[in-house]
């Protein structure tokens, strides 16, 4: 019972306002009882909930409260009307919620669009072209329908058992009377292109047939075929007699056949068949069994409505003819009308024999279809024979470089031509020679053999090519083509062995407190060991230092001795080889020349100038200064890159708090 | 809650005004105690209660769960009660005196006073309780539900604020028997 003492209150304030259960209530009654303190309260809390009661009821609202707080409301707050409460309450409606949301979508995608240039408007436009057909289709139709039943039953070649509804289908015949770009529309060329890998089988191609067969309806108007076929095929003389039996059989003729024969001995050619249009699909049917088909090509232009243009026009033209006529027969008038007439005749009958001619030409291009071939032999590219060209160039370093010279001159023979050769001495004495010559394949090796023999022999090549006579380079791997050597040509070089590069390179460092001694001594080994100094220098700078660089030769052989005795000069330091090992087997190496550069130095005084307090503490100020200079310009790209970020956020929040503002 | 009930507040929140007046006229009496509570002062709770009911009208669309909607009612109220009462504690010294707090000058006896300065002295929430309570005389349910309070916590805050006026009031009660 210690919490309901603790909490006396709150169960009084329960009892009071008749919130407890029942057993709560006895409980507390019990407690009270018990306890003198809890009475007390009881009797305090009880005496001021009265007061309470009776203070705040004089306080209670009015009974009018609720009517005045309705009123004011319904003033403060105006009900909408008429369209705008429609709307309001139409914006309410979660279907109109997602179908806003949806447009908008839909209007974002189409901005977009619009901003990567995607094709958004399309589809729209395929179908206005369907519409557009639609709304052209029943203009024409009636106008075309009499003529064409009238067409069909005077037509011969109507199809037994073709149904009737789909001729009527067809794309009715222009009438004559058209306007002129209307005319153009309808001389529409319908272009199959049947290229290497879509070429249909045989069963495809009998599937369609019947659909490129000319329909009854179309018996009457005037197309002219054209097909070029590209055939490559075993041999030409043997196609041009089949073709010509496949003509014969197709009712055709070969018109013209030509040919060509290339360098490697293939044939190419074209040959030009004509053959009646209904014969046209069957008979490249048959072609194609010739050989392999590289490329077909079939078109048809429709030429009817220029046709009967012209024919009418060509009727016009008689009546007009025949007037004339008349109009010279009665002779009536004066002389100069009567030329007058007599010049009108003559270009009447100058334009009759024009259209004439065109009508006659149609009627050709009409009654025969033009299958143009082009035919070539297989393996056209294949070249006719190679040639084989050798060239070989190489470096000889020798001590007597005239003798050389012409020793190699006077080798020339019937087989062994010199193309070039000359002999330079520059301003500075240095002599070299070149030799250019042209060698009979047989004697190459040999010549060449020689040649080696006179000095050292450096960077010998030879490349060798092969080049294809006829036809395509390309195609260079056929195995039946001849092959031919040519001569050899041999360029030789030759220089004195001093210009000969080395074929090991030292550099060594010497320490040691007398660089002059020491250079001298060098050179007194150097020569002990058969080397030649090639250059040096001496240098000693203000803090005392000296430095004397020696570069000199020695054949290879002595080398290691040389190296060996260098040690006993000084500290030796930074040794470096490199060597360019040649695996050509005609190198002396042992006399070979190997370059050794020494540098011998003294260390003077080794201080630095750049020591001290002073240096020390520019050093230090100056790399601070440069750090600075960098953090600035760091948080200056910072600051640029996020500028335009913070600005667009800024505005956005903005614009937000000023909505939220505006509905409050 | 009764289901009708929820759907009065669901069709409020979704702008049926009739709906919406009909909670006015059930709930002004509660948003009139909760400001009084605060503002111990019947014009200024009036005003508050026509403020709050027009802001609650504009702000509907934030509520989501039709059954807190009382206690919105409430939080609104208690909000704009508060704001007169910090605005009133900030109007300058001299208009304090031409116009006084005590809005019943003719009941100002002893007790009264007391009485009054014991409930300013309390915390707004235990105010706005005994105000529930004693204008209304509304079951502790009902009182949570628009107070937004838990189940169960009204009795101890009705406890304590007895308590606290019980001891601030000690002497005029003694007085009283």
């Amino acid at each position: 019972m210690a919490t309901m003492h603790d909490e006396i209150d709150s169960w009084l304030a329960g009892d009071l306002h008749g919130e407890l259960s029942n057993n709560e209530r006895n409980a507390l009654h019990a407690h009270l009882v018990d306890c003198g303190a809890c009475r007390k309260t009881h009797q305090e809390t009880k005496a001021m909930n009265k007061i309470l009661e009776e203070t705040f009821a004089q306080q209670k609202p009015d009974p009018a409260f609720e009517q005045r707080i309705l009123a004011g409301f319904r003033n403060r707050v105006p009900q909408r009307r008429g369209l705008v409460k429609l709307l309001v309450d139409l914006m309410r409606l979660r279907a109109t919620q997602i179908t806003a949301v949806a447009a908008v979508l839909l209007g974002l995608v189409q901005v977009g669009r619009m901003i990567t240039g995607e094709p958004a408007t399309a589809p729209r436009e395929r179908e206005r072209y369907v519409g557009e057909q639609f709304a052209a289709q029943p203009s024409q139709f009636p106008a075309s329908r009499a003529a064409q039943s009238g067409a069909l039953a005077k037509s011969d070649e109507v199809a037994a058992g073709r149904p009737q509804d789909l001729a009527l289908k067809e794309p009715p015949p222009p009438a004559p009377a058209q306007s002129k770009d209307q005319r153009q529309g309808s001389a529409e060329l319908e272009r199959t292109i049947v290229t290497g890998s879509n070429i249909p089988t045989a069963a495809e191609e009998a599937a369609q047939a019947p659909a490129q067969e000319p329909a009854p309806a179309l018996a009457n108007r005037k197309l002219i075929r054209n097909a070029t076929v590209e055939l490559e095929i075993v041999s030409f003389d043997n196609a041009v007699q089949k073709i010509t039996a496949f003509a014969n059989e197709e009712h055709g003729y070969v018109a013209t056949t030509d040919s060509e024969k290339q360098a490697n001995g293939k044939l190419r050619g074209e040959v030009v068949v004509k053959v009646l249009p209904e014969n046209l699909d069957r008979f490249l049917q048959k072609i194609r069994n010739l050989g392999e088909l590289k490329n077909q090509t079939l078109s048809t232009e429709d030429v009817t409505k220029a046709y009967f243009d012209t024919d009418a026009r060509l009727k016009n033209a008689h009546v007009m003819e025949q007037r004339l006529i008349d109009m010279l027969k009665t002779k009536t008038g004066k002389v100069s009308d009567l030329l007058q007439v007599e010049k009108e005749l003559g270009r009447v009958r100058e334009e009759i024999e024009k259209m004439q001619g065109e009508l006659k030409y149609w009627d050709s291009q009409v009654q025969f279809a033009t299958v143009t071939m082009s035919l070539a032999e297989k393996d056209m590219e294949e070249p006719a024979a190679f040639l084989i060209r050798e060239r070989a160039q190489l470096a000889l370093y020798a001590p007597d470089v005239e003798k050389i010279y012409n020793e190699i001159k006077s080798l020339a023979s019937p087989k062994v031509q010199i193309t070039n050769a000359q002999l330079n001495r520059d301003y500075s004495g240095r002599v070299s020679a070149q030799v250019n010559m042209l060698i009979a394949p047989e004697e190459s090796d040999a010549v060449i053999g020689r040649v080696k023999a006179f000095g050292r022999v450096e960077n010998f090549q030879t490349q060798t090519q092969r080049t294809a006579q006829g036809g395509n380079p390309a195609a260079a791997g056929s195995e039946n083509a001849r092959t031919k050597r040519d001569k050899v040509e041999l360029n030789i070089a030759i220089s004195r062995e001093e210009q000969e590069q080395a074929f090991q390179q030292t550099s060594l460092r010497i320490r040691t407190s007398s660089v002059d001694e020491k250079a001298k001594e060098l050179r007194a080994l150097a020569e002990k060991q058969g080397g030649r100094i090639r250059s040096s220098t001496f240098s000693r700078d203000p803090d005392g230092r000296a430095v004397a660089n020696v570069s000199l030769r020695v054949p290879i052989k002595n080398y290691a001795a040389l190296m060996q005795s260098l040690y006993s000069l000084g500290k030796v330091e930074n040794v470096s080889v490199q060597r360019q090992d040649r695996t050509d087997a005609q190198i002396d190496e042992a006399n070979a020349p190997a370059d050794v550069s020494i540098q011998v130095y003294s260390q003077g005084n080794i201080v630095s100038p750049e020591t001290g307090l002073l240096a020390t503490l520019r050093r230090t100020l100056a790399q601070s200064a440069g750090a600075i200079m960098w953090s600035l310009r760091m948080i200056g790209v910072a600051i640029a890159f996020l500028a335009p970020w913070a600005i667009a956020i800024i505005g956005v929040i903005w614009i937000a708090r000023r909505v939220i503002r505006a509905k409050r | 809650m009764d289901p009708s009930e929820r759907e009065k507040y669901q069709a409020a929140i979704h702008g049926d005004r009739e709906a919406f007046e009909m909670i006015i006229r059930t709930h002004s009496r509660t948003l009139f105690a909760i400001s009084y509570g605060i503002l111990q002062n019947r014009e200024e709770a009036e005003d508050v209660v026509q403020d709050s009911l027009v802001k609650a009208w504009k702000t509907r669309w934030r509520v989501r769960d039709p059954e807190k909607f009382p206690a919105w009612l409430g939080t609104i109220a208690r909000h704009k009660a508060h704001d007169v009462f910090r605005k009133r504690r900030t109007v300058p010294l001299s208009e304090q005196v031409t116009e006084p707090i005590e809005p019943e000058p003719a009941n100002a006896s002893g007790l009264d006073q007391k009485l009054h300065s014991a409930l300013a002295a309390l915390p707004e929430l235990h105010r706005a309780a005994l105000t529930l309570r004693y204008f209304e005389e509304m079951d502790y349910r009902t009182i949570e539900n628009s107070l937004g309070l838990t189940n169960g916590a009204l009795r101890g805050i009705l406890g304590r604020a007895l308590t606290s006026m019980r001891k601030q009031l000690r002497p005029a009660l003694a007085e009283m028997d």
